[in-house]
């Protein structure tokens, strides 16, 4: 019990320092989240103008794509509240940072969790996947009954998982080899540049890809196709549309095997 | 003249051999501008489905403008960070001192790196996408060479733009929020997200008054043979316009500018 309270003093303690120094310079900081809101915009902006013209990419209007892609944007913005050590832990290992977390008398995966936070990021990201789910989720023919609202946040829970176990693998990578940026360009980001349309118009590699190799499809394409069945679906297993949370789970658990069992490697980049 | 600009091609060998260090993330680069191509690829091939035409405008046209488009983004380099990253470290003032003009370097340098991507960038993705999802041929020798003066003037005009908004880093201390929401802009409005033939008319002023137009799209027209001579001098005119303007207006900046530079630190 006493060790309980202790823990949520602690993260008491990191959320204050961290509002603290990300918030320090109040103009900076909402130039920095606008400019966040309107780079990841971009993406929504050319699909918006796309569709006036094209009315329907692959049976999706315009309000279904934009619920899908809130779906990828509401979850980063949650996911980047806890993972930001994570996405820059090849920084935190290369300046030996980690070094000192091996020190401090606490779980490592927990510090590297609740010592920093990328407030910008989940300003800009979260704002506009509320933004975009306000705007779609009226006007795309869902009735929100009890199962689907507990289905919805299932769903988000199992997306924030699935893409924490891809921070935490490529973050694992770290302990093996010093510089990962690239392979995290390719494999996340990139991944996440198309994971906004309907997996289903892709050419067969990249569908493998999303469903099966960074699962990004589970992130928001399977639970948006429970919420609006499309007529794409016909191409998938039905099972796909549960999996989410299951995935979450599983996923996040092996990535955190992987993890314990790789810490035993760890050797220091400094002296 | 030549030893005049010696210094600055010496300028332009030292990015150029500098980018040849990183074979991988290069390597890299090359998948990431491919995969782009293919992606979007993707998207309009499933928007066209059976139609062969869309307002006149062929899928072979739009792969075409996604290859020219997405390709030359990826040669054009610019470094934004440049003259903001040297206040930021008080380089700058060392810098002054040379008896070399900042500007000429700093646009010698971004040139050297995209000498080095057209050999080993743009070319070979020009080639893998012509290859695998294909690109119409240019409308003619001339409107071939008349492509490569206005994509010249493009990147003119797309340094000129970065080169205005750097000036602002003897203000601001911040510059990262700024130049993200221009790259917006440019994402946006250059064509290389979405053919500007499929914009939306009430766009259309917009699109005018600004110059981010003029950096893709305007080479793209004149290599599908779209406009013509007429309208390929009017649009060529209206680039040099925009790189004149927006370079003196970066001029009076950086004039102003020096005047009241402070250096932090020693």
């Amino acid at each position: 019990m006493e060790n309980c309270m202790d823990v949520m003093h602690l993260i008491g303690v990191y959320t204050k320092t961290i509002m603290k120094s990300w918030f320090q310079y109040k103009v900076d900081a909402v130039l920095r989240s606008l400019a966040v809101f309107l780079r990841e915009s971009t993406g929504i902006i050319v699909v918006y103008f796309t569709l006036l013209k094209f009315d329907t990419l692959n049976g999706w209007n315009v309000y279904e794509m934009l619920f899908l892609f809130s779906l990828l944007f509401v979850t980063y913005g949650i996911l980047i509240l806890f993972f930001t050590g994570l996405r820059d832990f090849g920084h935190t290992v290369r300046s030996g940072g980690f070094d000192r977390f091996i020190l401090r008398p606490r779980g490592l995966l927990f510090q590297i969790i609740f010592v920093n936070a990328d407030w910008f990021a989940a300003i800009g990201h979260g704002g506009l996947g509320i933004t975009l789910f306000l705007v779609s989720a009226a006007k795309v023919g869902i009735v929100w009954s009890f199962d689907k609202v507990v289905y919805y946040l299932l769903a988000i829970f199992g997306g924030v998982l699935i893409q924490g176990a891809v921070f935490l693998f490529l973050a694992t990578l770290n302990i093996y080899l010093l510089e990962t940026g690239s392979l995290k360009e390719l494999f996340y980001w990139n991944a996440r540049k198309f994971a906004g349309y309907p997996v289903s118009i892709f050419h067969r590699a990249i569908q493998i890809g999303m469903i099966y190799i960074v699962p990004f499809a589970f992130v928001n394409y399977f639970p948006a196709q429970f919420l609006l069945r499309k007529e794409d679906m016909a191409a998938y297993p039905e099972l796909f549309l549960y999996l989410t949370p299951v995935l979450g789970i599983v996923l996040y658990l092996l990535a955190y095997l992987f993890w314990r069992y790789s810490l035993k490697f760890y050797k220091s980049s400094g002296n | 003249m030549k030893r005049m600009l010696a210094p600055y091609l010496a300028f332009a060998k030292k990015s150029f051999l500098n980018k040849s260090a990183y074979r991988f993330d290069h390597f890299m680069g090359i998948l990431n501008t491919l995969l782009k191509i293919f992606i979007f690829w993707c998207i309009y091939r499933t928007l066209y489905g059976a139609r062969t035409e869309v307002d006149g405008i062929t899928m072979a046209m739009v792969t075409t403008n996604f290859v020219l488009s997405i390709g030359l983004d990826a040669l054009f380099s610019v470094n934004d960070y440049y003259l903001p990253d040297r206040i930021g470290n008080g380089s700058i003032a060392t810098e002054l001192l040379l008896p070399v003009s900042f500007q000429g370097r700093m646009l010698f340098e971004n040139l050297g790196n995209t000498l080095f991507k057209l050999f080993f960038h743009f070319l070979p993705a020009v080639v893998v996408s012509a290859l695998t999802v294909g690109i119409l041929p240019p409308a003619g020798a001339g409107s071939f060479m008349m492509f490569v003066v206005s994509a010249l003037f493009g990147y003119g005009v797309l340094w000129s733009v970065s080169y205005l908004l750097q000036m602002f880093s003897f203000w601001l201390i911040n510059m990262w929020s700024l130049i993200t929401i221009k790259n917006v802009f440019i994402n946006v409005l250059s064509g290389s997200m979405i053919p500007l033939w499929f914009m939306p008319d009430w766009m259309a002023p917009v699109l005018k008054v600004l110059p981010f137009s003029s950096i893709y799209f305007t080479p793209v027209q004149i290599y599908l043979g779209q406009l013509t001579s007429q309208e390929i001098l009017g649009k060529c005119l209206i680039q040099l316009g925009w790189i004149a303007v927006l370079y003196l207006c970066g001029n009076f900046l950086w004039e102003k500018g020096k005047k009241k530079l402070v250096v932090q630190g020693g």
